[in-house]
């Protein structure tokens, strides 16, 4: 069988990180070669982008080539070439996580369509969802405080920290609905194990179609 | 009231940054003007610089890094410097990425797609030269020709010079399709930069002052 491209779709604390941990684990145990990328972690970008990322926050255009770049340069020095030989990328957030991120800035659907339609399609997309209450708790529980910066405060300037990214996060959320409407999408509000075991069931189920 | 973009374009040795200069020094006097360069953003630059170094660079990445190098400056600088009125020069535009892009085989239609946030620009100067003629140039000065001029990720087995006239040659074909095409005023690059300064000037005067 030929390798395949799995993405994992959704905001920081939708519990993109975690499930994709999950789902190697899962699909090693089934026998399968694994391999994982994401958004912000290639050799090119990465470090550049989490350096400058706060002074470029209102340059929407300039952040999302950035992590088009990112993207591109993993895929074509790794990913691809893995993914011939037979393994499995599982990307921790991909192309509708940049575009949920984009559009809930203003910048046009069709533009980040046919900017991203050069990178490969994605073989199956998981949307990870849940309220967005529960979404802050955990990043407050990892991380300790709200960062203005994630929190979309350059789309909704509010009186505190915690409307502020309640707003972010249900237009984030909404517009990735709207993007995986067609697709799979997982609420990860339900317990990790529960979560865990319906993602490797769809997974599994998928994979072996072919 | 919205500014100017003129910009200029042509192959390496052509002599259009000299003119992008001279024009930027006789605007200043007279207008709020700027003048950016292709690939200078402050700190994609850095990244693009580090990663040719080590050959990280793919067609398609190639491609993306320099649209984000544009992105930032065109977000950052261009776009408000044109919104508040000013006359923005810019050495290298758009088409520069057309011509690079797809002579590394990128599509271009997407390459046209993926710049299409940019405004096009009220005049776009196209200095040319043949190749042979912006050799001559870039080895007679001292300071060489570089290995970017040179092609050196599309031909790595040809040598310096040869590279430079293949490359340059194949970027020069992209923008003689686009010259009509994109409405380009052609300027003869063989003639005495003062020559060629006095017409680009000319056209300029009309743009600026003649339209009102």
């Amino acid at each position: 069988m030929e390798g395949k491209i799995i993405a994992l779709e959704g905001s920081e604390g939708s519990g993109r990180t975690i499930h994709a941990n999950a789902l190697k684990t899962f699909l090693e145990e089934e026998g399968y070669g694994v391999v994982t990328f994401g958004l912000g972690l290639s050799k090119l970008m990465g470090e550049p982008i989490s350096k400058k990322k706060r002074d470029i926050v209102f340059q929407r255009r300039t952040l999302f080539l950035s992590y088009v770049t990112d993207l591109a340069d993993q895929l074509e020095n790794v990913i691809k070439p893995m993914v011939k030989s037979g393994f499995i990328a599982l990307a921790d957030g991909y192309t509708s996580t940049l575009m949920a991120w984009g559009l809930a800035r203003g910048l046009e659907e069709s533009w980040m369509r046919d900017t991203l339609n050069v990178l490969p399609k994605p073989y199956l997309s998981l949307g990870l969802v849940s309220n967005s209450v529960e979404i802050i708790r955990r990043i407050l529980r990892k991380k300790g405080n709200l960062d203005p910066l994630s929190s979309g405060i350059d789309i909704c300037i509010n009186e505190d920290l915690f409307s502020s990214y309640i707003q972010y996060l249900d237009t984030f959320q909404e517009n990735l609905r709207r993007l995986l409407q067609d697709g799979i999408l997982i609420d990860t509000g339900r317990t990790y194990e529960v979560v865990k075991d319906e993602i490797a069931k769809i997974v599994g189920e998928r994979i072996e179609e072919t | 009231m919205a500014g100017h973009i003129i910009a200029f374009e042509g192959i390496d040795g052509s002599g259009k940054s000299s003119q992008a200069k001279l024009l930027k020094d006789w605007l200043e006097a007279r207008v709020d003007s700027y003048l950016t360069e292709w690939n200078s953003s402050e700190w994609i630059h850095e990244v693009i610089k580090e990663a040719k170094k080590k050959s990280l660079l793919t067609p398609l990445t190639f491609s993306l890094i320099h649209a984000t190098d544009f992105a930032d400056r065109y977000e950052r600088l261009i776009l408000p410097m044109f919104l508040s009125g000013f006359t923005v020069v810019s050495d290298r535009y758009i088409y520069t990425a057309y011509a690079r892009d797809t002579v590394r085989g990128v599509n271009l239609n997407w390459v046209k797609r993926l710049y299409s946030f940019a405004k096009k620009p009220d005049v776009t100067f196209f200095i040319r030269v043949s190749p042979e003629i912006a050799l001559k140039r870039l080895t007679g000065s001292r300071r060489g020709i570089k290995p970017q001029e040179a092609g050196s990720d599309v031909f790595p087995e040809l040598t310096p010079e040869d590279g430079f006239l293949k490359y340059q040659g194949m970027v020069l074909e992209v923008y003689d399709k686009f010259a009509k095409e994109e409405e380009f005023v052609i300027i003869d690059g063989n003639r005495s930069p003062r020559e060629i300064q006095m017409e680009i000037r000319n056209t300029v005067s009309e743009l600026l002052w003649k339209e009102r």
